[in-house]
């Protein structure tokens, strides 16, 4: 079965580790990822944080493509496209100037197909008919723990991993509608799911840091560590993300948590694909765990998960 | 088709426009109104004054309608729910049917909301004639009159219900008090001491408890519920439970063998589950009347392979396995809702741990904390290992205030317990530190702010304002997150114990009853009121009166008060010896109806049924509020309201509408 899926533009740079895992463990669920015709970037952050209307038109867009395409839903991985594209639906859906102005600007799109040069436009109306799903989500409401757990060909054995939700997964939360913001349950259930158990620790929701990382980086790594001492407090072998930012600040930014923080140990940060990818029997190298600069390859020891399954 | 209402041709009918001061008479132009109205057909007399509800006001349209022999009058005016009873009133005095009174709204509906002079002007001609049209068409109507059961129903036995018992039994009818619990007394037997005198809240209420159960005309119904509630004001039938206490309250002497020797352990109730209590249980010391009660969903003895220790034990005999659920009916006059209130739960409270933490603690739960009689004999100890806590962290308006995520409302009490609370803990644990999260501190009522600035100022506890925003455990310490929104700051405190202010809610599993009464709630769940600030005390279906937390968060004095407000308007029924009721009702001709039935489902206030002999519907009067929801819906005409039939409406629509 096919299935639209918009990776975004970090997934095809920094990170591809988690679009790599997400597609190898989709194929293992008989699920075909589709991605629009010629994508763009949502747009970040910058279309919601900004009054002007015409930030939601990159967003916008990409749904309309999804639509047009044929599609009634589209998945995403990364927290942020995640947010970008639920919240843009949601205000062309439920805010009529929002809705009128939007298509205005996209009314009068050019398309050039790549192949044949010809130039199309005069594009319909977009009103919100995609349903923009987290992968989590989809996993949880389309698949179901149970046609998972039957195409599961490793046993993690109750690997501790510490879900680690940020801040975009869950709020706002009326628009977000993932699950409920302070007790959420979305992620452990997939964790366990698939084979590992759920840390359950306090600083699941708190801000990794985020963009400060840029602007005020010894802010952000204050902000990190106490998101990964929490964890390892509470037991955990390993945090599993879902944003490639989430997965910068708390992976790559260890080197400089070691700096300030002189007894901080370490711990390793995957995504929550590469656990997915890797019960469902996906090879340790299509898992992309050259990009972490905190090895994770012993998570990922065929000698402790051995095959359970043929 | 519609049952038609003759006209009256010879009707005289008088109208009297008010200028309300400038109210009407700035706008519109009364004097024109008047002069427009004379040569309308059937109206005899017309003219305009400066206050028509004043007394010369008033006289001139007795007057008027003894000179003139007026069959009718028309007030032009205010809104009618002001001044009809007023007019009303003149016109019997004038010997006129008061149901042959009209009242023309030309303030609400016109004055007020329009400024053009001219139009203004020509609306209120229209309303008037529309009013002259229908004037044409009143009968003469008599009010319904009715017997009245003078015997009170009391539905829940905290300290309002107790407190409206015993008014109305002092007033000196009869009283049913049905209690879902074991024993009287509610929430306030669970408190500790109260504010602002911190006197100790069991030694209050206790001599209450036995008031009540001693007075000769109070039938104490405790472990029973009320299942449901027919018949209408001054004749309600009420069938009640009663539910099997497996222990024959009149054997039972109190002699604990059966708790001892009882193998089943559970969670205690009225210590918030901070203690344990056998299967068999008295639910505390004083409990009233003052018998064990054998809770079925956790004795052995009542599933197929019996237990039976406890039955060993009784010398009285006083326990019956074999006690059935019973049920039987009352007849009262009147009902009062005295169901009380629930705390919000921990669960919904993620962001405070929901249920996570032990040492995360309400209100309540405090309350026993603090008890002289609660498990930890009155010293503070913390749940989770039975250490003192040298630091207590209180958070108000936990799930109160919160438009975003819990409640939007005020739960009232909370500013004034948490300082209690804070006061008491230093009172115990003088070296210890309280810390108390706010966003306001609300302080309206008699000794209360002195008494909250005796606990900031003498006992030294820490007001921080700002509110808490996460609550998490590290190592055996909770830490609290909050903000001082004075200086601007996050605020991080350590923390042995939380207190959370919880909002208080509706009462759990008395949704349904109330449902089941026809008792309008509020959107939070809350019994409402039938006027926020005139009829505070009463429901809109009659017959039924509020008093304490069921109508919304209070404190004692104040659910005090509101009982026996309650019960002053019971007996205000009661020393009626035959009710009165409006006649403008929806009666039923037989002959047009074809016992659809619908307008029985239209009829809110159950007033409406079908009788199955003759295939009809029959209109308990009484019941009737006149809304006209049935009229309206009725597709035969068989439901015509008196003084408000589909020929009335239709000929003021006529004359609104006529150039």
């Amino acid at each position: 079965m096919k299935l639209h899926y918009y990776p975004g533009c970090t997934l095809k740079e920094k990170t591809t580790a988690l679009d790599v895992s997400t597609r190898e463990a989709m194929r293992r669920l008989d699920i075909e990822l589709v991605e629009p015709e010629g994508w763009t970037c949502c747009g970040a952050e910058y279309p919601l944080t900004e009054e002007k209307i015409v930030g939601l038109a990159a967003p916008v867009r990409v749904l309309r493509q999804v639509r047009d395409e044929g599609g009634d839903v589209v998945v995403t991985t990364c927290s942020f496209c995640y947010a970008v594209l639920k919240r843009a639906n949601k205000a062309v859906r439920e805010d009529p100037l929002k809705h009128k102005r939007v298509n205005a600007y996209l009314r009068d799109d050019i398309q050039i197909n790549p192949l044949t040069k010809e130039k199309t436009t005069g594009f319909e109306d977009y009103n919100g008919e995609v349903k923009v799903l987290h992968l989590l989500e989809y996993l949880r409401d389309r698949v179901g723990p149970p046609r998972i757990r039957e195409h599961l060909k490793r046993d993690l054995k109750g690997l501790a991993v510490a879900p680690y939700y940020g801040c975009r997964l869950l709020r706002p939360h009326k628009e977000m509608g993932v699950d409920e913001p302070d007790s959420p349950r979305i992620f452990e259930d997939f964790l366990e799911t698939v084979g590992c158990a759920a840390v359950d620790y306090a600083f699941k929701q708190e801000c990794c840091g985020s963009y400060v990382s840029v602007s005020l980086p010894a802010a952000a790594t204050e902000a990190s560590y106490r998101v990964l001492r929490s964890a390892r407090m509470a037991g955990a072998k390993a945090i599993a993300v879902t944003c490639p930012l989430c997965f910068y600040n708390l992976d790559h930014r260890q080197e400089a948590i070691k700096e300030t923080f002189l007894d901080f140990p370490g711990i390793p940060v995957v995504f929550f694909t590469q656990l997915l990818a890797w019960a469902l029997g996906v090879d340790k190298e299509l898992l992309g765990l050259k990009e972490h600069a905190v090895p994770a390859d012993g998570l990922f020891d065929e000698g402790r998960g051995a095959e359970v399954r043929t | 088709m519609t049952a038609k209402t003759t006209k009256k041709k010879d009707k005289r009918i008088g109208l009297f426009v008010c200028h309300c001061g400038v109210n009407i008479a700035s706008v519109v132009d009364v004097e024109k109104v008047a002069e427009a109205l004379k040569e309308y057909p059937g109206v005899t007399f017309s003219t305009d004054y400066v206050y028509m509800c004043s007394d010369p006001g008033q006289q001139m349209i007795i007057d008027t309608i003894k000179e003139k022999h007026l069959d009718g009058i028309i007030v032009a005016a205010c809104s009618p729910t002001l001044h009809e009873k007023t007019f009303q009133e003149a016109a019997r005095l004038a010997g006129l049917n008061p149901y042959q009174i009209e009242i023309a709204n030309i303030r609400e509906q016109d004055s007020w909301v329009h400024t053009d002079r001219e139009k203004a002007t020509r609306k209120a001609v229209r309303i008037v004639k529309s009013h002259v049209e229908k004037a044409l068409r009143n009968e003469n109507l008599e009010p319904i009159k009715v017997d009245v059961k003078k015997r009170a129903l009391i539905i829940g036995g905290g300290i309002s219900g107790l407190q409206a018992a015993l008014d109305i039994a002092e007033h000196g009818y009869e009283v049913i008090l049905v209690e879902k619990n074991p024993s009287i007394g509610g929430k306030m037997i669970q408190l500790s001491e109260t504010f602002p005198t911190l006197d100790c809240s069991q030694c209050i209420l206790t001599p209450k408890m036995v008031e009540v159960s001693r007075h000769p005309r109070i039938k104490l119904l405790t472990y029973h519920e009320v299942d449901s509630i027919s018949g209408f004001v001054g004749n309600f039938k009420v069938r009640i439970k009663k539910k099997p206490r497996y222990v024959d309250e009149s054997l039972c002497n109190l002699c604990g063998e059966c708790e001892k020797v009882c193998p089943q352990i559970v969670p205690d109730e009225f210590n918030m589950g901070l203690s344990f209590r056998k299967a068999v249980y008295l639910p505390f010391p004083q409990a009233i009347p003052g018998t064990y009660t054998l809770d079925e969903a956790h004795c052995l003895g009542l599933s197929p392979v019996r237990c039976g220790k406890c039955k060993d034990v009784c010398d009285k005999m006083a326990i019956d396995y074999d006690m059935k659920e019973t049920f039987f009916e009352e007849e009262v006059g009147a009902v009062v809702v005295a169901t009380g209130y629930d705390l919000y739960t921990m669960q919904a409270l993620g962001e405070y741990g929901g249920e996570k933490y032990e040492d995360v603690v309400n209100g309540l739960e405090f309350e026993r904390i603090l008890s002289a009689s609660g498990p930890t004999g009155g010293v503070v100890l913390r749940p989770s290992d039975g250490k003192v806590p040298k630091s207590v962290v209180f958070v108000q308006c936990s799930g109160s205030r919160d438009t975003e995520k819990h409640n939007p409302y005020c739960s009232k009490i909370c500013c004034m317990y948490t300082a209690k609370h804070a006061m008491l803990y230093k009172h115990r644990v003088p070296d210890g530190q309280a810390t108390v999260f706010y966003i306001d501190v609300r302080t309206g009522g008699k000794g209360f702010d002195e008494f909250y600035q005796r606990a900031v100022e003498e006992d030294k506890i820490l007001y921080i304002r700002g509110k808490v925003s996460k609550i998490f455990k590290e190592g055996d310490k909770l830490v609290v997150w909050g903000v001082d929104t004075l200086t601007g700051k996050k605020v991080e405190v350590e923390a042995d114990l939380v207190v959370l202010a919880m909002a208080m809610v509706k009462a759990d599993g008395v949704q349904d009853l109330l449902k089941k009464l026809k008792v309008s709630t509020d959107i939070h769940g809350f019994v409402a009121e039938a006027h926020p600030k005139l009829r505070p005390v009463e429901s809109l279906n009659a017959g039924f009166y509020l008093a304490g937390c069921a109508h919304g968060p209070k404190d004692i004095p104040e659910a005090v008060a509101q009982a026996s407000a309650a019960a002053a308007k019971v007996g205000d029924l009661f020393a009626q010896n035959e009710l009165v009721h409006e006649p403008t009702v929806v009666p039923v001709n037989d002959e047009l109806c074809s016992g659809c039935g619908i307008c029985i489902t239209m009829c809110p206030y159950g007033a409406r049924s079908l009788d199955p002999e003759r295939g009809v519907a029959v209109v308990n009067e009484i019941l009737c509020e006149g809304c006209g929801a049935c009229a309206a819906a009725c597709p035969s005409g068989a439901a015509q309201q008196r003084n408000q039939t589909d020929d009335q409406i239709f000929s003021m629509l006529r004359a609104m509408l006529r150039e």
